[in-house]
């Protein structure tokens, strides 16, 4: 390559861009095409004419965005001390079936919030399992799970492992060299966990409760069920009479959700603190005549979190395919049904992983390879586009689509919503890709290179077979959260074109629950095999 | 980077906060009495009776996997033992039924890899074990001082070099003014020059302290160095505890004689005073029997131009050298002589004992 005059050079070593130019290019373009959703968010607020700071401080806004703002604390306290609490238990005490515990409790990342908002509230439907089994033993069924508290108990019991993971990682990675040194300086086991424990784990707790936040901040599908107003059923049902407010709103939203993903990065410890290496040795806490009922936490969230519900969809679910009526009609199912939305889930899926996965390589190497401050900016408007909710991304693209000329093509098209798909999840691909890139050691590719490899067989010969299982494990988180998105799916998914999301949310408000359980079903369980494949199996270093 | 000779005075007087109920000057003996541990099928400690005697250090030799750390874990109260018991001034400090947590001990440790707080400055890991009030900022100060940090309060553990964070652990671990010290190999991360450089001066500071200490070590250059008493591990059981010149002198067998120093065993034939070997009567320290092996340390051994064996190779050492000889029966045998070689590798010797009485093995 020839090399830039020293001019420039000063000038791109100053704006901390370093690598070569055709990267540079194709990082720019990829990261203008990640900004353009909330770009057109903005653009659009302001031409719109709807005064967003007047929609701010109107009671129209007030309310939800107090909702909103409310709920979100509450589930991230919550799923921090339950997430904390159970990493503890499970790798640093004597807790019975600890080992299976570590595996079962991340495993309520499979189940969409909505899925287990709409199985709690078919269980207490009539004629569900509630009335089922409470009443023979003469207890009332719960009227009604709703409002506040329903969302908060939902929300709260799926989304806890994004604490629960992380927090058990850095636990277990501590050394127990630590904590026994501590207890030698004469702290008790509180104290220790006070004071040694606690300030290690803190960093991880920190990022796990941030992915609950935006969880609960762009969360649609349960606080719909439990009518429960929020920005984001907001931004739902006034986008079709009342655009500039949904966008004022909307506005809002991503600004409450940036800024607190910003918030966290800023006041997070960039560089970790260094352990030493763990002694193999580890002490563990005895729980003495606790022993027993601890066990009672992991029983109760992963009961919550997925047991229940998932006994309760299947429920409905056999029941339909028995064809057994209850009263209602709308119990018996077509199990033919179900194909076109699996095949379409499963398309829609795996094309966005692709896509994710060829888009965020250039920006992998960028950051990975040469770093630096534009590199970093480039990082973060991908890593931004997650903290925005899926619903404000799909709003932007498909109102871009109806409005802006020569667009008009792409609207409500395949295309289309795999755009906003790519958008919204492409920094799980592009983390993935960061790891792969940088167990590609430079001195291989280096000797690719005097052994007369050009750049395409380098990259196709060294690089990418080295980098597969990290692509791999990138493109597969990508296809999970697409599978499991609701938000975006609804509004821009092509008219006629269902998947299993929207079509287990069309069964839950035309009550039909059987379907609803079918398809439920069908989703945990493609989730379950590919979170084992993804998250648990590349977890080793829990066990 | 030397430990200053005043802090020495400082801690001796203030014994670096101990508690000033106790009376000065009470050291009592760590005492355990056929303690074992087992670590499910691996019984690592097996019937362990040891005293380490107070006010001195005691170093705990044995190759990796011989028990020494999982002892010292029991000394420490990290680990409960599954038989036997640990004493310490009539005080019972571990049984089987009851062990006195780790932190009502007073026993400090430093480990192996340091086991510094990460997110603590070195100042506040120092402070850690002190009680919070007026005098703790000067005891930290103090400690500090003592290990040759003095004005590294503010850095953090991971700036440092290997060799300052374990002065660090050892300032944290005597900072609250521990009856016992357990160090668990804490030079074994270290390169070669730093290790030996910074054990003679924690060696120094021990005894200077008088605290008791015990020093794990697989070392056993290390152990010599550390020890007033040095106690020899393998397989969970202490084969000898003695102090480092007799325990070379006089190891109890072939194993340990090995293990702490370069040895060769030769077939003798005793009964009294004197073994008749291969390079000629040996005195014996105590009598032997009949068959016996006799254990011939290099340099107690001299050479003479022209004999049965064959110089077949000769290493250089600068201070010696040492030969490998040939016999005529193809057996092996080293010397060392001080000095630069004067004999190249192919010419014949006489090999002659010319040390103190030696010890001798059954056969």
């Amino acid at each position: 390559m020839p090399r830039a005059p020293a001019a420039i050079e000063l000038a791109r070593r100053a704006a901390g861009i370093r690598g070569p130019a055709w990267l540079w290019v194709a990082a720019l373009i990829i990261a203008a095409l990640f900004a353009v959703p909330v770009g057109y968010l903005v653009v659009r607020t302001i031409t719109e004419g709807s005064d967003t700071l007047e929609v701010l401080f109107s009671s129209a806004t007030a309310r939800p965005l107090a909702n909103t703002l409310l709920l979100a604390v509450t589930v991230s306290a919550a799923t921090a001390g339950v997430g904390t609490l159970l990493a503890w238990l499970t790798m640093r005490t004597d807790l019975p079936l600890r080992g299976m515990w570590r595996v079962v409790c991340p495993l309520p990342l499979v189940l969409p919030s909505f899925v287990a908002g709409a199985a709690f509230l078919a269980a207490v439907s009539p004629g569900g399992l509630a009335e089922e089994v409470l009443n023979p033993i003469g207890l009332e069924a719960p009227a009604r799970i709703e409002g506040f508290w329903g969302a908060f108990f939902v929300l709260t019991a799926v989304s806890f492992p994004y604490v629960y993971l992380p927090a058990a990682a850095r636990v277990g990675a501590l050394p127990p060299s630590l904590e026994e040194a501590s207890r030698l300086l004469g702290e008790g086991s509180l104290g220790t966990f006070r004071r040694v424990v606690w300030p290690q784990v803190r960093g991880a707790v920190q990022a796990g409760t941030l992915l609950v936040f935006l969880y609960v901040v762009s969360d649609f599908g349960v606080v719909k069920l439990m009518g429960y107003e929020t920005l984001s059923t907001n931004v739902f049902v006034n986008r079709l009479y009342n655009a500039p407010l949904a966008f004022s709103l909307g506005l809002i939203l991503a600004v409450v959700a940036l800024a607190v993903a910003g918030l966290e990065r800023a006041s997070a410890n960039r560089s970790p603190a260094q352990l030493a290496p763990g002694g193999s040795r580890g002490r563990r806490v005895a729980l003495g005549p606790w022993r027993a009922p601890a066990m009672l936490a992991p029983l109760v969230a992963v009961g919550a979190g997925l047991i229940a519900p998932v006994v309760v969809l299947a429920w409905w679910g056999f029941r339909g395919l028995a064809g057994e009526g209850s009263g209602f009609d709308r119990t018996s199912v077509d199990v033919s049904a179900l194909g076109e939305p699996v095949l379409n889930t499963v398309v829609a899926g795996v094309v966005t992983a692709a896509v994710a996965v060829v888009v965020v390589l250039p920006l992998a190497y960028l950051t990975t390879r040469y770093g630096g401050r534009a590199a970093g900016a480039v990082h973060t408007i991908v890593a931004g586009s997650f903290a925005v909710p899926g619903l404000l991304i799909a709003l932007a693209v498909v109102f871009m689509a109806l409005k802006v000329p020569g667009l008009s093509f792409l609207y409500l098209s395949l295309p289309l919503l795999i755009f906003a798909y790519v958008v919204h999840f492409g920094v799980q691909a592009l983390r993935s890709a960061e790891v792969g890139v940088a167990t590609v050691d430079r001195r291989l590719e280096e000797a690719a290179q005097t052994l007369g490899a050009g750049r395409l067989r380098r990259l196709l010969r060294v690089d990418l077979p080295l980098m597969t299982p990290a692509l791999a494990a990138g493109g597969g988180l990508v296809l999970l959260s697409t599978m499991k998105e609701l938000p975006a799916t609804l509004l821009a998914s092509p008219i006629g074109f269902e998947t299993l999301a929207t079509r287990i949310w069309n069964a839950e408000e035309d009550g039909f629950l059987a379907d609803m359980g079918l398809a439920s079903v069908v989703l945990v369980a493609v989730s379950l095999v590919l979170t084992w494949l993804l998250v648990i199996r590349n977890s080793e270093h829990l066990r | 980077m030397s430990l200053t000779l005043s802090a020495f005075g400082l801690l001796t007087r203030a014994r670096l906060g101990k508690d000033p109920r106790r009376s000065p000057g009470a050291v009592s003996d760590l005492v355990t009495s056929h303690l074992s541990f087992s670590y499910g099928e691996t019984l690592a400690v097996d019937d362990v009776s040891i005293t380490v005697p107070g006010g001195t250090v005691t170093a705990l030799l044995g190759p990796s996997g011989c028990g020494k750390t999982t002892l010292l874990r029991l000394l420490a109260g990290l680990e409960r033992p599954d038989g036997g018991s640990i004493h310490a001034g009539g005080e019972t400090l571990s049984s089987p039924n009851r062990v006195r947590p780790p932190e009502k001990r007073r026993i400090g440790m430093v480990f192996q890899e340091g086991a510094l707080f990460p997110h603590l400055s070195v100042a506040e890991n120092v402070a850690f074990g002190i009680p919070r009030d007026s005098a703790r900022e000067g005891k930290v100060e103090q400690a500090l001082e003592l290990v040759g940090l003095s004005g590294l309060g503010t850095r953090s553990p991971a700036s440092l070099s290997g060799g300052q964070r374990q002065r660090v652990a050892l300032a944290r671990a005597l900072a609250p003014g521990p009856d016992v010290l357990l160090l668990d190999e804490p030079f074994a991360n270290l390169d070669p020059a730093l290790r030996v450089e910074l054990r003679t001066e924690v060696a120094a500071l021990l005894r200077k302290l008088g605290i008791t200490s015990v020093f794990v070590t697989h070392d056993q250059e290390e152990a010599f160095v550390m020890g007033a008493q040095v106690i020899v591990m393998r397989d969970g059981r202490v084969l000898q505890s003695a102090s480092p010149s007799d325990l070379y002198s006089r190891p109890v067998n072939r194993w340990v004689a090995g293990f702490v120093g370069e040895a060769n065993v030769v077939p003798g034939q005793g009964g009294g005073e004197a073994a008749e070997t291969l390079v000629g009567p040996v005195p014996l320290a105590q009598a032997a029997p009949a068959m016996c092996e006799v254990l011939l340390r290099p340099e107690h051994l001299t050479l003479a131009g022209g004999g049965a064996w064959e110089i077949e190779q000769l290493e250089f050492y600068g201070h010696d050298t040492l030969y490998i000889l040939r016999g005529e029966e193809d057996q092996r045998l080293l010397v060392r002589a001080a000095g630069a070689p004067q004999y190249a590798s192919g010419d014949r010797a006489s090999v002659r004992y010319q040390g103190p009485p030696t010890v001798a093995f059954d056969a």
